[in-house]
């Protein structure tokens, strides 16, 4: 006699069950508590390890911002920024600040990816400076700088404008920053003097805007370089290749403060007496961007290398000559590729600009060198060397996690490091 | 026309690739050494020209004359030695802070990296925080930071508070108790090369023995027990043997200072290259009515010396000391005595040089750890290892591969890096450079030695760690 199955007592009719709320130690902040930092003695043993030392770390700290002395570096504001630039010509790096504010938001409006992000800090950079009383002018030429920041990008992302007229305007704006901090065009020796405000010799440049100047002339004046080398060490003539893998892994093997002492010391030698001796900028410059050239144009090989075979094939099959061949179908791929590398690399030169500050240009560390020297911190116990170091530290950290950030978000974007 | 007659054609010599390449190269070369010579030109003039000490002509003699200037660190370096050796001991005190700080830096950059991929959020949190921060931020404002900020913050000598049995820090140094072999352990300096050597001998005939065996394991367990028997073997010879020389003497200066040491030529007295001094031997010092005025130890060279003694001491008595001594650092007056000491410039150079590498290490570590595929914990897991043994045996030796190629860049990076001690005046080659240069003018001649030196130092490391890559690197059919 066969029964249903169902009538049994053991199977359950009575489905489904209702669900249950997970247990509390599972979900919420216990659950990610006990997921995160309590998960076994060990993890458990490590958070408290940790935690012990965070707290010292966090108490010591505290105690040490708030005891203090900033005051070096409030009064020393404009010398932080700009050096000794005199003060009544302070218009001209105003001029800069906003000529390179509208070309970044042309640039991010019109691009967008890493010059967007890059804006975006910019912009942030400059709403901080805006707010803060650093000067009224100051302030208005942040703000106003601000405003041309949201302008060009508003122009940049609405109106069609040439990206080709743009990288020019780019690549115009560093001569011009020169002119500008000048004061004029000063080439005696070429019979050319002009100027429109009294001259300001570089060696009055300094600060953070000669960081940045050091900075984005290695890294401007080494791309053509740069790529020429990349493009040589592939080439298949046997001495075009020697040559550039030797100046490559020349420059990559010895360190940048030997190029710069023998830029200062050796350049004016290696030029005809009657030429006279370069400015003290242009060899530490000249140094730089020959050591950045190098490490420049192993980042474009990277890209380079990363070009199918068959992009060549196809540019030979469509009868491209060498030349075309590079500059339209190779060159724009493996750029665009290289762009988070350039970016990392310009990051670290940036950094790396501090060595200028032992062959006598007055940067930001020389800066901070100089105001730990001043007569009137000599009364403040324990010096003010610790709080000048943290802030000079603190301005590079911006910049560089802002640009190392800015690019990060790209790469995850264009999906570069995921596999 | 047939085809034939069409691809035996031969093109004008302007249009054959292979004569335009050649052409291309001799232009090219052509092009290079005019600039060349163009430059060296004006170089040579301009040196005739000024009054350089260089006078024109690249000459090396400068290397052998003297130098005329001290180096406070590194091997004993006299003014009346010659520059060569000055640079000498330059590149001595580069590879000196170089090793150390790679030593370092990979054991905090691979603690800093692992800790990244912890699984615990506040430990990950904290080693990205570090990375964060001192990778941001130039190496020189770290270095200025550590030197002037914080090691020249530290007590004075005289201030200093012990950390307990450790030493002292100080603003002038670090005073460090330390071990050393003294008279009577002078051979196991030999029993630690001979223990280096069978360790490793007996590590390469384990592993063979396993591999033979098809057993799992290395033979760095195996060659670590033979180092370390080697060692107690040594220090048990040389404590059953130890004694002191017969002719054993001292001599004794303005009642607080002087030598001990054996007397080879039995002449009463301490000579120089002739006489041995003996280290770290305890001595007592008793003054002219017996009674004890000092007691101490003889330091590294056979000497001793004291400070405010409350009598002249006139005569000595030595014990027979233990292999090893443990040397603790004394103050005395306005320095220390005994222990090892690390210089200022030293300690914040190290310091900087390890913490900025250590960031960058740890990026690399946390990059090759997350290179290696999920499924390997998992199976691990599987197999029921432990995190730990998951990542000392599964996942580690994977990671190995795509980490060492950029952690050799690191190193070499650290040891280039290492020449911005001229920032804090650490006498490593480059600072070493600059001072014979400013002495002798010999601007090229300098700049030419440091580039060769460094050039030098990269490619033994890279030859070294390619042979290291090559053995980890995956064996593919």
């Amino acid at each position: 006699m066969a029964t249903d199955i169902r009538s049994t007592s053991w199977v359950n009719t009575n489905h489904p069950a209702p669900a249950q709320k997970p247990p509390a130690s599972e979900v919420g902040v216990l659950g990610w508590l006990r997921t995160n930092l309590f998960s076994g003695i060990g993890n458990s043993f490590l958070t408290i390890v940790t935690l012990i030392a965070l707290y010292f770390i966090v108490t010591n700290l505290v105690q040490w911002l708030l005891g203090a002395y900033w005051e070096p570096i409030w009064v020393n504001r404009k010398l932080f920024a700009v050096g000794q630039y005199p003060l009544e010509q302070l218009w001209q790096p105003a001029l800069v600040l906003l000529m390179v504010s509208l070309l970044f938001g042309l640039s991010a409006g019109r691009w967008g990816s890493i010059m967007r992000n890059l804006g975006v800090g910019l912009g942030a950079l400059l709403l901080a400076l805006a707010l803060i009383p650093i000067g009224l002018q100051a302030q208005v030429v942040m703000a106003a700088s601000l405003a041309l920041l949201l302008i060009g990008y508003l122009i940049g992302a609405r109106i069609a404008i040439s990206g080709r007229w743009l990288a020019v305007a780019w690549v115009l704006s560093l001569p011009a920053t020169f002119v500008i901090l000048l004061g004029g065009i000063n080439l005696p020796r070429l019979g050319v003097t002009w100027n429109f405000a009294p001259l300001v010799e570089s060696n009055l440049w300094g600060g953070l805007m000669l960081t940045m100047l050091l900075a984005v002339v290695g890294i401007a004046l080494s791309f053509p370089i740069g790529v020429l080398l990349a493009l040589g060490r592939r080439s298949n003539l046997p001495v075009v290749k020697l040559f550039c893998v030797g100046y490559i892994e020349l420059i990559r093997g010895v360190p940048l403060i030997t190029l710069l002492f023998m830029g200062m010391t050796m350049l004016p030698l290696f030029l005809p007496s009657n030429w006279g001796n370069p400015s003290q900028l242009v060899r530490a410059m000249t140094a730089i961007t020959l050591f950045s050239a190098a490490y420049l144009a192993e980042n474009v090989r990277g890209g380079l290398q990363a070009i199918p075979k068959g992009q060549y094939e196809a540019a030979d099959a469509l009868g491209l000559g060498g030349f075309d061949k590079l500059r339209f179908i190779i060159l724009p791929q493996a750029l665009t590729k290289v762009i988070p590398a350039i970016v990392g690399q310009f990051i670290g030169l940036f950094k790396d600009t501090s060595l200028a500050s032992l062959v006598g240009l007055l940067e930001l560390v020389a800066v901070g060198k100089a105001v730990i020297q001043q007569p009137a911190w000599l009364g403040v116990t324990g010096g003010v060397a610790k709080e000048v170091y943290v802030f000079v530290a603190f301005v590079f950290f911006i910049f560089s996690f802002g640009m190392s950030f800015a690019s990060r978000k790209l790469e995850s974007k264009l999906g570069f490091g995921k596999r | 026309m047939t085809s034939s007659t069409l691809s035996t054609q031969r093109p004008p010599f302007y249009r054959d690739t292979r004569t335009i390449a050649i052409m291309l190269q001799v232009l090219f070369l052509l092009v290079v050494l005019l600039i060349g010579w163009f430059l060296y030109n004006n170089m040579v003039t301009r040196l005739a020209a000024g009054n350089t000490a260089a006078g024109g002509a690249l000459s090396w003699g400068f290397l052998g004359q003297t130098a005329g200037f001290g180096i406070s660190e590194g091997p004993t370096f006299r003014p009346e030695e010659s520059y060569g050796r000055a640079y000498l001991v330059g590149v001595i005190n580069t590879l000196r802070v170089g090793i150390v700080g790679v030593i370092l830096a990979t054991v905090l950059g691979l603690l800093a990296g692992i800790a990244r991929v912890s699984n615990n959020w506040l430990l990950s949190k904290l080693a990205m925080v570090y990375v964060e921060i001192f990778r941001s931020t130039p190496l020189l404002v770290q270095l200025l930071f550590w030197y002037v900020g914080v090691i020249a913050a530290l007590p004075p000598i005289q201030e200093a508070a012990p950390l307990g049995d450790l030493g002292y820090l100080t603003n002038r140094g670090m005073y460090l108790t330390w071990i050393f072999p003294s008279e009577t352990g002078r051979a196991l300096t030999w029993w630690l090369l001979g223990g280096v050597i069978v360790g490793v001998m007996v590590a390469w005939l384990r592993r063979r023995q396993l591999e033979r065996a098809g057993v799992p394991g290395s033979g760095v367990m195996a060659g670590f027990a033979a180092f370390v028997l080697v060692l107690v073997i040594g220090f048990l010879v040389a404590l059953g043997a130890s004694q002191m020389p017969t002719t054993t003497t001292y001599e004794l200066r303005r009642g607080d200072r002087g030598a001990l040491f054996e007397d080879i030529n039995g002449n009463g007295a301490f000579d120089l290259n002739v006489d041995r001094p003996l280290a770290y031997v305890p001595i007592t010092l008793y003054g002219a009515d017996g009674q004890v005025v000092a007691s101490g130890m003889t330091n590294g060279d056979g000497a001793f010396r004291f400070i405010d003694l409350p009598a002249e001491a006139t005569r000595l008595e030595w014990t027979t000391p233990a292999p090893l001594v443990v040397s603790e650092p004394q103050r005395q007056g306005f320095n220390f005595s005994g222990g090892i000491s690390v210089t200022p410039e030293f300690a914040a150079l190290l310091l900087a040089l390890v913490v900025y590498t250590g960031a960058f290490i740890a990026e690399i570590v946390r990059a090759g750890i997350n290179a290696v595929n999920k499924g390997q914990w998992e199976a691990s897991r599987a197999l029921g290892l432990s995190t730990g043994a998951t990542l000392r045996m599964v996942v580690l030796p994977q990671a190995l591969r795509v980490i060492i190629p950029p952690l050799t860049s690191q190193y070499l990076n650290l040891v280039k890096n290492s020449s911005l001690a001229i920032a804090v005046g650490y006498p490593d080659l480059f600072n070493v450079s600059r001072t014979i240069v400013n002495q002798t003018g010999a601007e090229v001649q300098g700049i030419l030695l440091v580039m060769a030196t460094y050039l030098t130092f990269s490619l033994i490391t890279s030859l070294f760690m390619n042979w290291y890559n090559k053995r980890v690197a995956l064996v593919e059919r």
